[in-house]
């Protein structure tokens, strides 16, 4: 089964499977980040996986966990947030967003591995954070980390992390923080993928896997 | 009645030739023979009022509501058969609450509405079913501001600024054209809403009636709440008044 | 097991934790566990995308534990016309997943009136798999051309998509795979994609112990698709150096002596 975290499948031989996913509110917006690899045992099934996936036009969720199960996730979060947004007839909002998200991870959490993120900007809320993590629950956050890499980077993301940050200032901590997460942890590689979310629209960034900032600036060992 | 004795009228489920459903009409005639409802939507809120026609004396009052609250912020008034508006409010109140709880937030007047709607229209299309002798209005606050809907026995709904559904909702809706509801406040409109339903009220054919008042407004703390008794007295006596100096007029 | 046979006095009965202990003891030993590990059976499969369609790829062998089943079976399936798909995994599951997508596929086509999408195959698929949580055993690789160009996908069977410009499964995915990494070009020729995919084929067969016999090849463009059956066949396993018949003459002889015979009538034991 390919997945993203570590975490019982049907071959019970599978090594540590991972990822690195995170997403941080900003002066106007929020920037979310992830690694690309998919693994499957001690295999590289993707490497370069898409982990933060459209729900609707401004909000995004990244995923961590089983691939095949967040995926669903994610494809039911999409069909919910359509029919919804034609009901109330105007764009979905990032808490009612991350509500629905929580309901699914919730009420099916004795058959899901998902660990998810939701972030995203709404003319109410502006840029909001909500962490979803493995069994449901439902968090809002100023920033949030998660997977397996996500371990490695705590000390270093509340180190750096500061409320009100501009918005390149959020995607260089972004880069910053997946990059240390790719260099330490085993399952986490590839590229670094951003999508930022503003009242403007949605920017998608990729950093190469020989590009990582980490290496510019001389941090590795 | 055209209706009557062409066969058209049995079942919603045939059209008669020129293309009516005399049940769902009927039904709308169940409502025109019930109490007045009047439901305002002004600056800062929503007033609900409710001529109850009382039957017996010795009822307790209070008893038979015809305002009743659906959500924390959407109250419901029932004009016509009341134990068909009841589950008509049931409906209300499931979907406000699975709303909230998928959504996370408290379910927008327009969507309950529509919702209601649905309901009620699907009753038109079975020969099984009778269409709802009922009309309710729908009044609330949500994220947009308040709110009155208004739905029929044949699941039609409409949003209104001011709404009357019964016996007296011409003369009240005549009335109602003459307050300027975006200028008004909550507080200001109570008195109106009783003069229009006591204005309405015909004392010679019907007994005794009962006011209900609800509103949601900051008074109400944003919630669906019968207006305080103080209150309601004073705006039924200061309605009286308005009334009887409009007799001494003419 | 004697708590069972006893008429239970009321609170809890822990004989499942018994059985439970027990099964797994016996999940641990091997070949031999009285619990079958999951069954892989080996294959190898693959696609590209080059410049103006897609490739797709198979072995021809069927394995039934460690036996050969079939040397020559088909692996790429059909699922629309501008559509195919191969399989790897447990052969039945592939063959009648693609077979039901097919005719969904053909009635879906009937009433749109369109030409069929790879995303909708590809959708349709995923969920199916989704919904038995990967207990049918199909991995997928989906390719085809419709009206927004090119498109490739991998489905495991858990129902999880991945879509990219070249692809492996199977159990000889890995030497398959390594062929891709060295090899693959965005933008590649129709030939030297084609060749790219039959030696990513050739080195799962050579490779994988799963995987064997010959490559299949389908090439799928918008012009439409040519089916390569036995591009390349595998060589003979074994040619013995000695012919199995001996023409005359085959020995040879240094000398040569002819003597003639006389034969005396009468027996010689008589004198």
């Amino acid at each position: 089964m390919p997945s993203y975290m570590p975490g019982p499948g049907v071959d019970v031989s599978d090594p540590a499977l991972g990822t690195t996913i995170m997403a941080v509110e900003f002066d106007g917006g929020v920037v979310l980040g992830a690694d690309s690899r998919t693994s499957s045992g001690s295999y590289v099934a993707n490497r370069v996986s898409d982990k933060i996936t459209y729900v609707s036009d401004k909000i995004y969720v990244c995923r961590s966990g089983s691939a095949a199960d967040t995926q669903a996730v994610a494809d039911m979060m999409r069909m919910y947030l359509g029919m919804h947004s034609l009901e109330i007839g105007k764009d979905p909002e990032v808490p009612t967003a991350a509500n629905i998200l929580n309901q699914v991870c919730y009420e099916n959490k004795n058959y899901l591995m998902a660990g998810m993120i939701c972030a995203g900007w709404d003319e109410r809320n502006g840029g909001v954070v909500y962490s979803i993590p493995l069994g449901g629950g439902l968090f809002r956050e100023s920033y949030t980390i998660g997977g397996s890499g996500s371990g490695y980077i705590y000390g270093y993301c509340d180190a750096n992390f500061r409320k009100g940050m501009s918005k390149h200032e959020a995607q260089e901590f972004v880069k910053n923080a997946i990059s240390l997460a790719i260099w330490r942890d085993g399952s986490s590689g590839g590229v670094i993928r951003t999508v930022t979310i503003t009242k403007d629209g949605v920017e998608r960034e990729m950093v190469l896997g020989d590009k990582l900032p980490h290496l510019a600036k001389g941090w590795c060992p | 009645m055209s209706s009557i004795g062409t066969g058209y009228d049995l079942y919603t489920t045939s059209y008669s030739p020129d293309g009516r459903v005399f049940q769902v009409e009927y039904a709308g005639k169940a409502v025109e023979s019930s109490g007045t409802a009047v439901g305002v939507r002004c600056k800062d809120g929503v007033v609900l009022g409710f001529e109850k026609l009382v039957i017996s004396k010795m009822l307790v009052e209070g008893s038979s509501r015809r305002l009743l609250t659906v959500d924390d912020h959407v109250g419901m008034a029932v004009s016509g058969l009341l134990a068909d508006g009841r589950q008509l409010v049931n409906r209300a109140r499931d979907e406000a609450a699975s709303y909230k709880e998928f959504y996370g937030e408290p379910i927008p007047g327009k969507v309950l509405a529509e919702r209601v709607a649905g309901f009620v229209h699907a009753y038109t299309m079975y020969w099984s079913v009778r269409p709802f002798g009922a009309s309710v209005l729908i009044g609330g606050v949500d994220k947009d501001g308040p709110f009155l809907w208004m739905i029929e026995p044949s699941g039609l709904t409409y949003n209104y600024f001011g709404c009357a559904i019964g016996k007296g909702k011409q003369p009240a809706k005549v009335e109602m054209e003459k307050i300027k509801l975006n200028e008004t406040t909550c507080r200001e409109v109570l008195k109106e809403v009783a003069r229009i339903i006591h204005s309405v009220h015909d004392d010679v054919k019907d007994k005794d009636f009962e006011l209900e008042l609800s509103w949601i407004c900051e008074e109400s703390g944003w919630k669906h709440k019968m207006v305080p008794k103080e209150l309601a007295q004073q705006a039924e006596e200061e309605a009286k008044k308005a009334l009887e100096e409009d007799m001494d007029d003419e | 097991m004697e708590a069972s046979l006893e008429i239970p006095k009321g609170g809890f009965s822990f004989d499942l934790c018994k059985r439970n202990a027990w099964l797994e003891s016996q999940a641990n030993y091997g070949s031999s566990s009285i619990i079958k590990k999951a069954k892989k059976t080996g294959t190898t499969i693959a696609g590209i995308i080059f410049k103006d369609g897609v490739v797709l790829g198979a072995d021809t062998r069927a394995t039934s534990g460690p036996i050969v089943a079939d040397k020559n079976c088909e692996k790429i399936h059909y699922l629309a016309p501008n559509i195919f798909c191969c399989g790897a995994g447990t052969s039945a599951d592939c063959e009648n997943v693609t077979e039901m997508m097919a005719s969904n596929l053909t009635l879906h086509r009937l009433n749109t009136g369109r030409e069929c999408r790879v995303i909708t195959a590809v959708t349709m698929l995923s969920q199916y798999l989704f919904r038995y949580q990967g207990y049918i055993s199909a991995a997928l690789v989906v390719g085809g051309v419709d009206s927004t160009g090119p498109s490739l996908y991998t489905i495991h069977p858990h129902g999880s998509v991945d879509q990219l410009p070249f692809v492996t499964m199977g159990s000889g995915s890995l030497a398959a795979m390594a062929v891709f990494e060295a090899g693959y070009q965005e933008g590649l020729e129709r030939q030297p994609g084609i060749d790219l995919v039959r030696a990513a084929i050739q080195s799962g067969i050579d490779n994988d112990l799963g995987s064997g016999s010959n490559v299949d090849i389908t090439v799928i463009t918008p012009e439409g698709v040519q089916r390569f059956r036995n591009l390349d066949k595998a060589e003979p396993k074994y040619k013995s150096k000695n012919p199995l018949f001996y023409p005359k003459g085959t020995t040879k002889y240094y000398d040569e002596i002819i003597s003639k015979v006389a034969i005396i009538e009468g027996d010689a034991m008589e004198q």
